[in-house]
């Protein structure tokens, strides 16, 4: 078996909106679109993955929150109705994806051996969060790849961040030492949105893009710093301000997954793709590819 | 009389799905009590808030009739499923969405099939009012309130029954301190992971049998920050909101660890 590699990361952040914006047949309310420059910004890196062709995708999610430490889903098949609790007006889609158990199992072994707690989550009836399921289907509607669903334990709100978020880059270890075990070629998505800021109403209509703009401008202009310096390739800097961008910006990659993809990829030095950056509730939404393929060529 | 009981309750799955393990006993036990006594007061509709259904948004409110199914929870799904069937009062959360306004939120009710209802309430739910013989009003907690926009949106709760002219009973679901083991530990010796959480409680627990509403309010904002205290005690202040002036005392049934956390039943009297 050859060496598996991580070949692309994405930033992918999950509202449910764009779902909602796409009308899919799988959800089931209705819109008459919206959120356009995001959703266009998922069809260019649709493409990418399309080129890629990945075995496999893994996606950590701020949605599915666990106590006690990092859980992997773990049943070969799961399939239901996952209804968004905070939208679920937009968001009630029926869903079914594989999940790539062996590699799953690799990751939470690789995780334990580095002393994290971490579980394998095995209950069939189980109902997969929508932050994962939407991340999935904005990347790849068509269900068609294997997937690993990671938890967040949210360390980083229970311990201080800084303790918090290097557990995280531990989880991204043990999540490239598993993909290098198992063979695969993975993609990695870091399902997070950026300043996190929001509108404490919503619309009535909720796709009336005239009322959609930047909660706050402090965070639309942390967004853009971040944002650039991803695109100029300056991961150090990019970390270094890390703390300070959570804090002054709520923003959510504090939840971890931004930190486990460039912990897995191994904090590469080079431009990020930025397929797309928009609004959604007032909240920043960046979709970014890092192709590590082209890269290394 | 209509309001006839009011009880805070934990929410926590692990004494429901595990009423095997001893350190759970005294909750489950509780709850049975609680239980009994409110099926002797022999409410109409339960007025139920749980810290667990989070709202950023509006206020949301249950208005679907019947919601039943199997809920997993998200972190302890190795312990089994969680079957329910809740009824909801849609008059009464009817009037509590036109009321909203007048606490300053704007409100929505929610009716979807296959809607996440929280493993607190179903919880609660199934240990109260195992036979769905009373209705719910369930109202969302939304994070950006405080303690007296909770407390204001329990009062509205509590008189639009009332108003409808129902027998009712208030029900505050979360937990008490919240420090968790953050690695396995052996079910059987399970305890309140700080010391220091253990007298916070027990100090809380104390107060709630003698001291004013007002008292309570005062301590509970310091115990909520030292304890870091589920949600801030918003559960509570759902009970305070919803008895206004009729407060007068509590009695523990119950106290208890769940995975580190504090827990108790409380039944306050009305």
């Amino acid at each position: 078996m050859a060496q598996g590699k991580i070949i692309a990361g994405f930033l992918a952040p999950h509202p449910p909106h764009l779902v909602y914006g796409e009308n899919p047949p799988q959800n089931e309310p209705r819109s008459r679109g919206g959120w356009e420059q995001l959703r266009w910004a998922y069809e260019r890196a649709r493409v990418s993955l399309e080129r890629l062709k990945p075995d496999v995708l893994l996606v950590h999610s701020p949605h599915w929150v666990t106590q006690l430490g990092h859980h992997f889903l773990g049943v070969p098949r799961l399939s239901g109705k996952s209804v968004d609790p905070i939208f679920p007006n937009l968001f009630r889609y029926n869903f079914a994806l594989d999940i790539d158990v062996e590699l799953a199992e690799a990751c939470c072994t690789e995780a334990r051996a580095r002393g994290l707690v971490a579980k394998m989550m095995r209950n069939p009836n189980f109902r997969v969060d929508y932050g994962t399921i939407t991340t999935l289907h904005m990347i790849r509607p068509q269900w068609d790849i294997p997937v690993v669903g990671i938890s967040a334990n949210n360390s980083p709100y229970y311990l201080n961040m800084e303790q918090g978020l290097e557990e995280m880059a531990i989880l991204g270890a043990a999540t490239r030492a598993a993909i290098e075990k198992t063979g695969r070629r993975a993609v990695l998505l870091a399902s997070n949105t950026l300043c996190h800021w929001h509108f404490h109403e919503e619309p009535e209509i909720p796709e009336d893009m005239s009322r959609e703009h930047p909660e706050n401008y402090a965070g639309y202009l942390w967004d853009m710093r971040i944002i650039e310096l991803l695109r100029q390739g300056k991961t150090k800097e990019v970390f270094h301000l890390l703390p300070q961008f959570i804090q002054e910006a709520f923003a959510e990659v504090k939840s971890g997954a931004f930190t486990w993809m460039f912990a897995a990829m191994g904090y590469p030095e080079i431009p990020g793709e930025l397929h797309g950056y928009g609004t959604v509730i007032g909240t920043g939404n960046a979709v970014m590819e890092w192709d590590l393929t082209r890269a290394a060529a | 009389m209509p309001l006839v009981a009011a009880y805070l309750v934990p929410g926590s799955p692990l004494p429901y799905l595990r009423r095997d393990v001893a350190p759970w006993a005294p909750l489950v036990a509780a709850h049975a009590k609680a239980a009994q006594t409110l099926a002797a007061a022999a409410p109409e509709v339960l007025l139920v808030y749980s810290t667990q259904w989070i709202a950023v948004l509006d206020q949301l409110w249950q208005t679907r009739p019947r919601s039943h199914g199997l809920h997993v929870d998200e972190n302890w799904y190795e312990f089994g499923d969680l079957p329910f069937d809740i009824r909801i009062d849609t008059a009464v959360a009817a009037a509590c969405i036109a009321g909203s306004a007048a606490c300053g939120v704007r409100a929505k009710g929610v009716d979807y099939d296959g809607f996440p209802i929280d493993t607190g309430t179903i919880v609660a739910n199934g240990f109260l009012n195992s036979d769905s013989r009373a209705s719910l009003v369930i109202a969302a907690n939304n994070v950006y309130h405080d303690w007296r926009k909770t407390e204001q949106l329990a009062a509205l709760a509590a008189s639009s029954a009332e108003q409808l002219g129902r027998r009712y009973a208030v029900i505050g679901i979360g937990g008490l301190s919240g420090t968790i083991f953050r690695e396995d530990i052996a079910l059987e010796r399970d305890h309140i992971a700080r010391t220091e959480d253990d007298e916070l409680n027990r100090r809380l627990l104390d107060r709630l049998a003698w001291a004013s509403a007002d008292e309570i309010r005062t301590f509970g904002a310091d115990y909520a920050a030292k304890a870091r205290a589920d949600m801030g005690m918003k559960h509570l202040a759902w009970i305070l909101g919803a008895l206004g002036e009729r407060y007068h005392g509590a009695t523990t049934l119950g106290y208890g660890p769940t995975y580190g956390s504090g827990a108790a039943v409380v039944e306050f009297k009305v």
